[in-house]
């Protein structure tokens, strides 16, 4: 338990591979540079994402319907034998934690199908994710290990075969996983567009000619096999 | 995945509805996926509960509320989840006293106006002295 809270840890701060403030390290060639544009922009996706439902939460008012079901959530609580009483607030908050908890993870996953330019979110992309995921380690056990072999095959290496490196000890680590963004003349966190997610992804779109299959774990943590 | 394991999880059709949100409107989901997707979800529940659960345990209480749950995010690494949870449960829990303060209000006698109406007249009940006759020809 211990292991996986450090992980989670390091998961969600951790220096990001290649970051957007730091140099890139020595013998980094230059194909680093399209693989690196690429995780940065999806660090950035994820980072506008986390920016985005903070700001939602602000703005919340209804506490009565959800869109997942609170006597489903409550029952699978109540699965724990160790489980006696649960508070009214409880499920309440677990609708509103699963909800993030699936977007991101869907999030994570279309990156991986976005990255081998499919359309179709597979069984093998929530594998991934959650393989280059440190606090989603969990779920391995549910993960089929074809799926994971996969993907473990392509982890730690892009399809250029530009290894991963970190910035130079001193250097910006550049940036973290849900942290908002800021900006660096002003130091003011730079809020998300208020507009629909989808533009999101639109953008992304227009800005990558880099879909290069290239596999990255966003976390920047190192894959152990 | 069996009927009864289904009943242990989250509806299908509510996942993929939330997985359907954050994707570009061209994009698909297989079912194998929104399957992958139920389970994990489902074990997240499973996951965060016992280490909160865990935290009741120690601490000798029975209920698990909103900041054992908001305490074992966090500890379990989740930390983006955590500090938006942790926000949502005070926003949460604000509402909850301002409908409990608004409640009071209004059942409070004192803070009512008593307004002194005329009792409304009883009901008059028109007896029909002479009903007309029922066909009874047969």
């Amino acid at each position: 338990m211990e292991n996986n809270q450090q992980q989670g840890a390091q998961a969600q701060s951790g220096p990001y591979p290649g970051g957007a403030g730091g140099s890139a390290g020595a013998g980094a060639g230059a194909g680093a540079a399209p693989f690196q544009h690429l995780l940065q922009q999806q660090q950035q996706q994820l980072q506008m994402f986390w920016s985005y439902q903070r700001q939602e939460i602000e703005h919340v008012n209804d506490f009565k319907n959800h869109q997942l079901p609170l006597a489903r959530i409550k029952k699978i609580m109540k699965a724990d034998e160790d489980v006696r009483m649960i508070s009214a607030e409880a499920p309440i908050l677990f609708a509103k934690a699963c909800e993030l908890f699936i977007l991101e993870l869907t999030i994570r996953s279309w990156l991986h199908a976005d990255e081998n330019k499919r359309r179709t979110l597979q069984k093998n992309d929530i594998a991934a994710a959650i393989t280059r995921t440190d606090i989603f380690d969990f779920l391995v056990d549910i993960v089929p290990r074809d799926e994971i072999k996969d993907d473990a095959a392509l982890v730690g290496a892009t399809a250029s075969g530009v290894p991963y490196y970190y910035p130079p000890i001193g250097q910006p680590a550049g940036m973290m996983i849900g942290r908002p963004a800021v900006d660096p003349a002003t130091g003011v966190y730079v809020q998300p567009p208020s507009q629909a997610w989808q533009s999101v992804w639109q953008s992304a779109a227009e800005d990558t000619p880099y879909g290069t299959g290239a596999q990255g774990n966003l976390d920047g943590q190192s894959m152990e096999f | 995945m069996d009927q009864d394991v289904q009943d242990r999880a989250l509806p299908i059709a509510n996942v993929g509805r939330i997985m359907k949100q954050i994707l570009p409107p061209s994009a698909k989901i297989s079912k194998e996926g929104k399957q992958l997707m139920q389970e994990c979800v489902t074990e997240f529940i499973s996951f965060v509960t016992g280490e909160a659960s865990d935290k009741c345990h120690k601490e000798n209480r029975k209920t698990v509320n909103g900041d054992d749950i908001c305490w074992a995010l966090s500890s379990l690494g989740f930390d983006n989840y955590a500090e938006a949870i942790g926000r949502y449960l005070h926003i949460y829990r604000q509402g909850e006293r301002e409908k409990i303060n608004h409640t009071k209000k209004y059942e409070n006698p004192q803070n009512q106006t008593q307004i002194n109406r005329a009792p409304p007249p009883p009901l008059l009940l028109s007896r029909v002295e002479n009903p007309p006759p029922t066909n009874q020809s047969g």
